[in-house]
């Protein structure tokens, strides 16, 4: 068991939860209530790591931000160190992955939340930060949950991504499902079936909760 | 001004071309078919909708007004709605669901107003329950519980009625009779429902299409519409045409010539002889004759006439009566049951009516439309 | 819900996972050693040697030649670069990415490797998998990827010299690098491959099937160099001086290597 680089995944599931939290609920929220006429090409750009093979996302993710880059450059002169094959790197390419997987859900949590009872809110003097907190939120947190537990497993899972951004550095960027490749071709199959198994189980848990979350979303309001 | 006022005009997507005032401790009804826009009044006011051009004023704040860009948003009103459906928080309990409008109050006051309000609406030993778990008519006074504990300005209710069964509803007229007099504040009502504005209104805008077509009190709208379509819409039903023959001030009454039948009917000298009218008479201001007692010589517009046909719906039969003469329109009316089994009321049988001249009312003539369905 | 306090607690984790292990590893000089994937064991071993000696601690990272030159011009933070052919060291100095031209820390070998229950014999000079070609045992044959892997095109240059390359293509299977080479070679997928000499040697490897070095005649000589990146650390370069003593070159020995002054 590679407990840097099982550590090193929990690490980038956790912080790209915690970064994608703010980000989903805000963006997915907006989503939901607007009716603006470009909303299905932003739907579908959204959408757009769900379709895109990973190479390619990784690809034009190195262009993006690597060492050539106008971003990358940036990125090196304010801290001193690159993007690429850094921890810092595979964290900003592990956001913008799973911008699907938390915005999605949520989306479809707060379009779920029927427009009178956020009218209902406005009349009772709530401003709309007040509503999310205090109506839409409680109403919408199992899509919430869905889409933090969907990002949090996929990432531990993200594997040509963060091979191509992240390089293989261990205690770097050398996550569990890198590590896992890199045992079988160091024909240690113990090492690498005790973290598959690992990686089995938590992929296991996260589809139940979200099965079990998406089940309440209906129940809340029906 | 005291009171509510608004104006609101759009051409599209929904057009609204209204004005309406409502003072303190009135009660408006809005009272059209679905479509005619009342919804998206009663949402303009409470800030939920923006048309493309208004004015709301209220006890002379002013609340939204194109013309100077203004338009405080929703939260910032204090309006009370109670939306059709109630709309209520479906994670918190009946006292949390009053308590969400009562931010002003310090948290430690809130639950106690609370319960006071339920109480008020007759709610007691309830508050603790979701709406999940409470009957439509509990929900109902749970949101009207709600819209007041924001201590509005003025009461949006939209169709709060129609949901609820024939027997619940009339204890919520007679509950919301009883808490109008302690409110202070202009209450705009939305139905579809004419008996219901009959009953609650002290006044009354008939719409369609976003237009209105008449406003003023209720009885007024329904014994004298000011035209067919409004006429059609509160739902009298014997219209007919005939042209004016003159006026007789001295005995309060004017002529018509219907169909060159003789017909006396109120005396409204608006109208210059000669012209084509459409008069109607409510259901309930025509006498049908029992065949046996013959009808007295100076009652009004004695008319003869033979039943088309007769509809038995529970205690009242819906009579249709074909008029001897040239006018081919028929006329409806409802006959207590038992009256028409006790007379034997039959198809193609003669019968006599008295039609009460100070009734008839007069409209400008229908243009010719489609037949009624 | 979602309470003040609860926010402060949240951003207390996440300043301190943020902040936690990269201040480990920075207090720590770990370097991080780019090493050709035929090194998998051998060099493995010479850094717990290396351990257990200097108390000093390496991280490997294993892959493909090519694909590290590769990231060493992207500046990958590698401090030591372990190839499998000393050109690619030679082209990274050129082009200013290492201290110096490096120098030469192995010479390799490869072998033909049949699994356990092949139809292939593990024949070095390739005659038998000629005739498996011919007679339609052979089905799927593994090496590593030529285009950025040195003990590929080692193993392109022997099938080339046996006249075999062009009957042998439709039926190969290539490996990211040598290790999955090997991986592929030994597993019953294929009848067989072409591997490194130094992964054969390792008793997982052997375990698993028959192998036999093919004559160096048939290819150009692996020389494999190493050198030191720009950004080598005092880790780095005592890391690097280790590997040519005599401790590591027993290592290396052991793996089948030859070593720079000795016949094989």
């Amino acid at each position: 068991m590679d407990w840097p680089a099982l550590w090193l995944s929990l690490k980038l599931g956790m912080l790209t939860v915690l970064i994608l939290l703010p980000l989903g609920v805000l963006a997915g929220r907006w989503l939901a209530y607007s009716r603006m006429r470009g909303k299905v090409l932003i739907e579908a750009v959204v959408a757009l790591p769900l379709v895109l093979p990973p190479t390619v996302f990784g690809y034009y993710l190195m262009v993006a931000f690597g060492g050539g880059s106008p971003i990358g450059q940036v990125w090196q002169a304010t801290f001193g160190h690159q993007l690429v094959f850094t921890f810092e790197g595979l964290l900003l390419a592990s956001v913008i992955f799973n911008i699907p997987f938390a915005i999605q859900p949520t989306q479809r949590s707060f379009e779920a939340i029927p427009p009178e009872v956020r009218e209902a809110a406005s009349c009772c003097g709530m401003t709309p930060w007040q509503s999310l907190l205090r109506v839409e939120l409680p109403l919408a947190w199992p899509g919430v949950l869905t889409a933090m537990v969907l990002s949090f497993a996929h990432t531990l899972g993200e594997f040509g991504i963060v091979l191509m951004v992240g390089g293989s550095i261990p205690g770097e960027t050398k996550t569990v499902a890198i590590s896992i490749y890199d045992r079988v071709q160091a024909f240690d199959d113990a090492g690498a079936a005790q973290m598959s198994a690992l990686l089995l189980v938590i992929s296991l848990v996260a589809i139940t909760l979200t099965f079990a979350a998406s089940r309440r979303i209906g129940r809340r309001l029906g | 001004m005291h009171g509510l006022a608004f104006t609101f005009r759009q051409d599209a997507p929904i057009p609204l071309e209204v004005d309406g005032r409502c003072a303190p401790g009135e009660l408006l009804a809005l009272v059209g078919p679905s479509g005619s826009g009342k919804t998206t009044i009663l949402r303009s006011i409470a800030g939920l909708y923006r048309p493309a051009s208004g004015r709301v004023a209220i006890n002379g704040e002013v609340w939204q007004d194109t013309a100077s860009r203004t338009f405080v948003r929703t939260w910032q009103r204090r309006v009370g709605l109670v939306p059709q459906n109630y709309a209520l928080f479906p994670h918190m309990t009946a006292r949390a669901n009053v308590a969400a409008s009562l931010g002003d109050l310090p948290t430690s006051r809130r639950a106690s107003r609370a319960t006071e309000l339920l109480s008020l609406v007759n709610l007691e030993g309830l508050e603790d329950r979701r709406p999940a778990e409470l009957s439509g008519g509990q929900q109902q006074r749970v949101a009207v519980a709600r819209a007041l504990a924001r201590d509005p300005k003025v009461l949006l209710l939209d169709e709060p009625f129609s949901a609820v069964d024939k027997g619940t509803r009339s204890r919520l007229y007679q509950e919301l009779a009883g808490i109008r007099s302690r409110l202070l504040m202009p209450i705009v009502l939305v139905t579809h429902d004419l008996d219901e504005a009959l009953m609650l209104a002290d006044n009354m805008c008939l719409l369609q299409r976003g237009r209105i077509l008449q406003h003023g009190k209720p009885l007024d709208l329904l014994h004298r519409p000011a035209t067919v379509e409004a006429a059609r819409l509160v739902g009298q039903r014997n219209i007919f045409p005939a042209r004016v023959v003159g006026h007789d001030a001295a005995r309060g009454l004017t002529r018509l010539d219907w169909r060159e039948r003789p017909l006396d009917v109120a005396h409204q000298p608006q109208w210059a002889p000669g012209t084509d009218v459409a008069w109607l008479i409510p259901s309930s201001k025509i006498v049908l004759h029992a065949p046996k007692e013959p009808p007295r010589e100076d009652s009004d517009n004695l008319v003869a006439g033979t039943v088309a046909s007769h509809v038995v719906l529970g205690s009242t039969t819906i009579t249709t009566i074909a008029f001897d003469g040239r006018e081919t329109r028929t006329l409806q009316i409802d006959v207590p049951t038992l009256a028409a089994e006790r007379n034997r009321l039959g198809v193609g049988q003669r019968v006599s009516l008295s039609l009460l001249a100070s009734a008839i009312h007069l409209m400008p003539a229908a243009r010719p439309r489609s037949p009624a369905p | 819900m979602l309470s003040r306090r609860r926010l402060v607690v949240l951003s207390g984790i996440v300043s301190f996972m943020a902040l936690a292990p990269s201040a480990a590893h920075a207090r720590t000089d770990e370097p991080v050693i780019a090493a050709a994937s035929d090194l998998q064991f051998a060099l493995t071993e010479v850094a717990e040697a290396f351990k257990s000696q200097t108390g000093r601690s390496v991280r490997l990272a294993f892959g493909s030649s090519g694909n590290f030159a590769r990231q060493i011009r992207q500046n990958a933070p590698f401090q030591v670069f372990f190839s499998a052919n000393e050109d690619f060291i030679k082209d990274l100095a050129k082009d200013g990415f290492m201290r110096d031209a490096g120098e030469l820390y192995a010479i390799g070998r490869i072998v033909l490797i049949v699994p356990k229950g092949s139809p292939l014999q593990a024949d070095g000079t390739l005659a038998d998998l000629k005739a498996a070609l011919a007679d339609g045992r052979l089905k799927k044959f593994a090496i590593a990827n030529p285009e950025h892997a040195p003990y590929g095109t080692r193993a392109e240059e022997a099938l080339r010299t046996a006249g075999l390359w062009d009957a042998i293509k439709p039926k190969l299977v290539f490996g990211e690098n040598v290790s999955q080479a090997a991986q592929f070679a030994t597993s019953a997928d294929t009848q067989g491959g072409i591997i490194a000499y130094s992964l054969a040697l390792a008793p997982k490897v052997a375990a698993l099937g028959s192998y036999e070095l093919i004559p160096a005649e048939m290819h150009k000589p692996l020389r494999q160099g190493m050198g030191l990146t720009k950004t080598a650390g005092a880790t780095a370069i005592a890391f690097y001086d280790f590997a040519k003593t005599p401790a590591a070159r027993t290592i290396f020995r052991k793996f089948g290597f030859v070593l720079p002054g000795e016949a094989s």
